[in-house]
This record gives C-alpha cells, structure tokens and sequence, in this order.
C-alpha cells in the first residue's frame, strides 16, 4: 500500500520535476569541424576527445566534402564550427566565407585555426572577424629569446608563450603554468575592431619573417603587438577563436615538454591541453554567458509593480543574473552592475548591491523631472556575454492636489493678504462713518 | 552752514506738516491706510531676502496684494478729494462704490493665486 502512494506521489511530481529544469542551454551541442584531411582527426584527438567528453556531438568532414552544408530549411544543422582546414581555397558544398560569416552573424561560434601557408579564404576570414595574418605567405613567428628550447629545432620558430589574457572567465581560474607551445603564423588585431582581444600574445622580442631567408627589410609585425590566439565576441555573443597555429592543437603539442629558453624550470608538459581546454570551455558558452531574469521594480513599502511613477517617488529596483557554468544557472556575483535610470541620458545611475545567490537590488528616488523614462542595465564585462536590458515607465508630475497646501515658509504672505482684507473692512468702516 | 540748512530743512518739514494738518480727516485715514499697505509689503521683501523664494507665487500674491490695495486706495483719494477739479462731476459714493468692486475683484485673485 504505502509502496502505491509513493508511486502515486511520484507520478503526480513528474510536471513539477520536469519544470525545475531550464529548457534554455546556451552551450553548443553540434559541432561541425572541417579537415584539410583525416590524419588530423587521430593527430589531434586529445584536443577531439575532451570536447566529446564534454557532451559534445562532433561532425567531421573534410573541407572540400561536396556535400557539407551549414543549414537545410533556413535552420542551422550545428551550433559551432570549427575550420582545422588551413589550406583549402575552397569549400565544398554550399559553404563559402559568406555562408560562414553569416553563421556567426546569427549567433553560432567559429574556431579558425591557420598555419603557414594558410589559404586566401581563411585569411578572409580572419579578416572579416578583425584578426589579420601577415601578408607574407612563407612568414612564422619567429623568436630568438622566448623560444622553446628543444633539441632539434634551430630556427627558433616553436616559441613558448606565457602572455596570456588576464581573464578569468575566458582562461579559467586555474593558472596556467607551462608557457604554451606554438608554431605556426602571427597576426595583428584591426584597430578599428574593438571586439577582439589577443588572448595569446607573442613576447617583446619576437617578429614575423621568413625564417628561411635572410632578413633584408624589417619585419612587418613585431614585438607584442603580434597575436598568436586572438578571440572576438560579437555583439550577437556569437563567440570565435582565431590562432596562427594548427599544430598547437595537436597531441604533439599537448603532451611535449616545454622548458623557455633561459629559464631554469622545465615543465613536463605544455600548457596548451589545459590552454585551449579552458578557451574551447569559454567559446563553446560553456563559461561566461549571464542571463537576466525578473527585472523588478516598485515603490518602497509596495510589492506590485505600478504603471506610473510620480517625480520624487522613492522606487526599488531588482534584477536577477545568472551565469552559465555547463550544466547549471549559478548565481552570478559581482559588484559592478548598475542601473541607469534613462531618459535621452542617465538622470540616475546607481551601482547595484548583490545577495549573493543572483538577486541584484537598489532603491533610489524618481528625479523631479517627468517624461518617459526607462530602466537599463547595460552590462558589458570582459569574457561575459553583454546584458543588455531595458524597461520602459512613465513619470509624471504632481496633481493639482498633491502639492503641499499650508507651507509654514509661506505664513507672512498669507498673513500680509489676510491683514490686507480685513484692512479693507476696517478702512470701508472707518471711511463710512467718518463723514 | 551746515546748521542753517538742518535748520531750514526743519523749517520745510514743519511748514509741509502744517500743510497736510489741513488736509480733510478722510483724506487722512486713506493715507494711513496707504502707509499700512506699504509697510506690509516691505516687511514681505524683507522676509524673502531672508528666508528665500521657495513659495513664490505666495510671495507674489501676498506683495500683489499690498500694492494692488495701495494704488485702490490712491485711486479713491484722488476722487474724493474736493480740490480735485477733475472729479468734480463724480460722486464720493459712486468713487467709493468703484473702490470696492476692484477690492473685491483683487482679492478673489489673490485668494486663488496664494495656497
């Protein structure tokens, strides 16, 4: 019998235990990833492996598949893309660069990984997302004091880098120790490009030649403005890496040793598995994507949300953020969200107080202009995804009868025309009987 | 020097009050009454450059009426004075019924423009 309740319980909790979960998943579940060809597959299989082992659904094909497509029906068959293909000059099926850009144009995420020798089309590419390769087809990152000391390589060209974004959102919290082992082309970011970050720099001593031949002219990059791994997020949060290195993926590279040159400590391992481990994490909106829920507001000692405010109304204003961490809405904390309180610009801008389990609250006063304003939160941090919220109310003045009727300021004026009345009275008497 | 001209401006000020104790004892009222309207205004520009203008419109209406009740009042001594030659086909009455009327009328306005 009590074995028939606890089936009945169960059975009537099944609507309750399905709604406590959130439908929305902002991770990316397909990925299509594009081969120059199929050794890569197996040559850089630990790279594959920890991105299946994270629940991703992998798709290889080789670049110039006749068959691939990104979308049937107007609906985008994968969630991210990932070109490990540098010298294709072009795709197969119906994908081009066009077909790509407007992949991430609605919101997908893109991994671009070029080489020495890379094509025009994946130059275009990084192009159009900011990031431009040097012109030099032949030409490597090269050097000459932040190399990887190895035994076989003479031309300083696999460097070791450690100049690593400092974000924790996008890198993780762990520190990365081993510099990362990289080989492969540099890039210069667009300056007119503000959405893109170099999260992997080159060291002060390094430059962009052909390492083959003499140095006649100076190099065309130099110093720390090359980036070896940049990553952009598009206003969309669309999501995309761009490295100048294939074989910085690789397993080759993933289990190497590394020791600088010049410096003492050698490290059994590069620090490019949990490099790009944690930077596929951030891409792959695994990290650092927020939502924004419950946008509140109402008068203080109220709890319904009005319709209208009145000038100098004092008003509580609530919000609830919530960070993706992969597999749940955990609460997200931070002391630098802010309301504004807008009309054409900010008439009240105040710094939100958190609780701590992702409710953010202020409370602050109406100012005394009426209009119609609005409540916006407009966050932008580095590494997360942009909120960016906005609720419209309107503010009017006081009514006829809302303004104060006796103000103690006021007394002698109304005394003066009071005692100008009765003057009058006593005047017209006295005028009156005078004669 | 300087004693001859207090002397002669006591002469003026005495010879001037001589003149106006002539004057018709209800010529006399309206003038105090002017005076009374002109004091209460001050005392009010006093008290605003002292307190400041938060309630305007009920400093402009208690000053109104202080000066709008002095111009009435100037208005009516002008009428009924009898050496006026001007009004002389105008009756006291009439000129004090007049007087009234725009009391009344200034202090309806003033009543509505002071809370």
């Amino acid at each position: 019998m009590s074995k028939l309740i606890f089936i009945f319980l169960f059975l009537a909790f099944i609507p309750l235990l399905c709604t406590s979960f959130t439908p929305e998943r902002p991770s990316d579940r397909r990925v299509l990833v594009l081969l120059d060809d199929f050794a890569v597959k197996s040559s850089h299989s630990l790279f594959f492996n920890s991105l299946k082992s994270r629940g991703f659904d992998l798709h290889f094909h080789l670049a110039d598949d006749p068959k691939i497509a990104l979308q049937r029906y107007g609906q985008y068959l994968y969630d991210a893309l990932i070109l490990f293909s540098p010298t294709v000059e072009r795709f197969g099926g119906s994908v081009d660069a066009a077909a790509i850009l407007d992949f991430v144009d609605s919101g997908h995420d893109l991994i671009v990984a070029a080489d020495t020798n890379a094509s025009d089309l994946i130059r275009e590419i990084a192009t159009e997302c900011g990031v431009d390769f040097d012109e030099d087809p032949a030409a490597m990152v090269v050097d000459h004091s932040g190399y990887a000391a190895s035994a076989t390589e003479g031309d300083h060209t696999l460097i070791a880098s450690d100049d690593f974004i400092k974000s924790d959102v996008i890198l993780g919290s762990k520190k990365i120790e081993a510099p990362i082992l990289f080989q492969g082309i540099g890039h210069s970011l667009n300056p007119t490009n503000r959405l893109v970050l170099k999260a992997l720099s080159a060291s002060p001593s390094a430059f962009s030649a052909n390492p083959k031949s003499k140095l006649t002219s100076p190099p065309s990059l130099t110093g720390s403005s090359i980036s070896l791994v940049s990553v952009i997020q598009a206003r969309n949060n669309a999501r995309i890496l761009v490295s100048g290195s294939l074989s910085m993926f690789s397993n080759r590279f993933f289990r190497s040793g590394v020791q600088k040159a010049g410096s003492p400590t050698k490290h059994e391992k590069s620090g490019n598995e949990q490099f790009f481990t944690e930077l596929s994490k951030w891409v792959f909106h695994e990290r650092g994507h927020l939502k924004a829920l419950q946008l509140q507001h109402h008068k203080v000692g109220e709890s319904s949300e009005p319709s209208i405010y009145r000038i100098n109304d004092d008003l509580e204003f609530s919000v609830e953020i919530f960070e993706w961490s992969g597999t749940s809405w955990e609460p997200y904390v931070a002391d630098d969200v802010q309301v504004q309180f807008y009309m054409m610009s900010p008439y009240v801008l105040k710094t939100l107080s958190t609780n701590g389990k992702g409710r953010y609250f202020t409370s602050f006063k109406v100012p005394d202009v009426y209009g119609v304003f609005q409540f916006k939160v407009e966050y932008e941090k580095l590494g997360y995804t942009s909120l960016s919220l906005s609720k419209q109310i309107p503010v009017r003045p006081f009514r006829h009868n809302e303004y104060e009727r006796f103000i103690p300021a006021a007394y002698p004026y109304y005394g003066a025309a009071f005692s100008m009345m009765a003057g009058f009275f006593v005047f017209t008497a006295v005028h009156l009987y005078n004669k | 020097m300087a004693r001859s001209s207090s002397k002669d401006a006591q002469d003026l000020f005495r010879a001037l009050w001589s003149a106006y104790a002539a004057t018709p004892t209800n010529l006399k009222i309206i003038d105090l009454y002017v005076m009374f309207a002109v004091f209460t205004a001050l005392i009010q520009v006093v008290y605003i450059a002292l307190v400041g203008s938060f309630p305007f419109n009920s400093f402009l209406s208690g000053v109104l009426s202080c000066v709008g009740t002095a111009v009435l009042a100037v208005c009516l001594r002008i009428q009924v004075n009898k050496e006026n030659k001007e009004f002389k086909d105008l009756a006291p009455e009439r000129a004090f019924a007049d007087f009234v009327l725009c009391n009344l009328v200034l202090h309806l306005v003033i009543m509505n423009f002071l809370g």
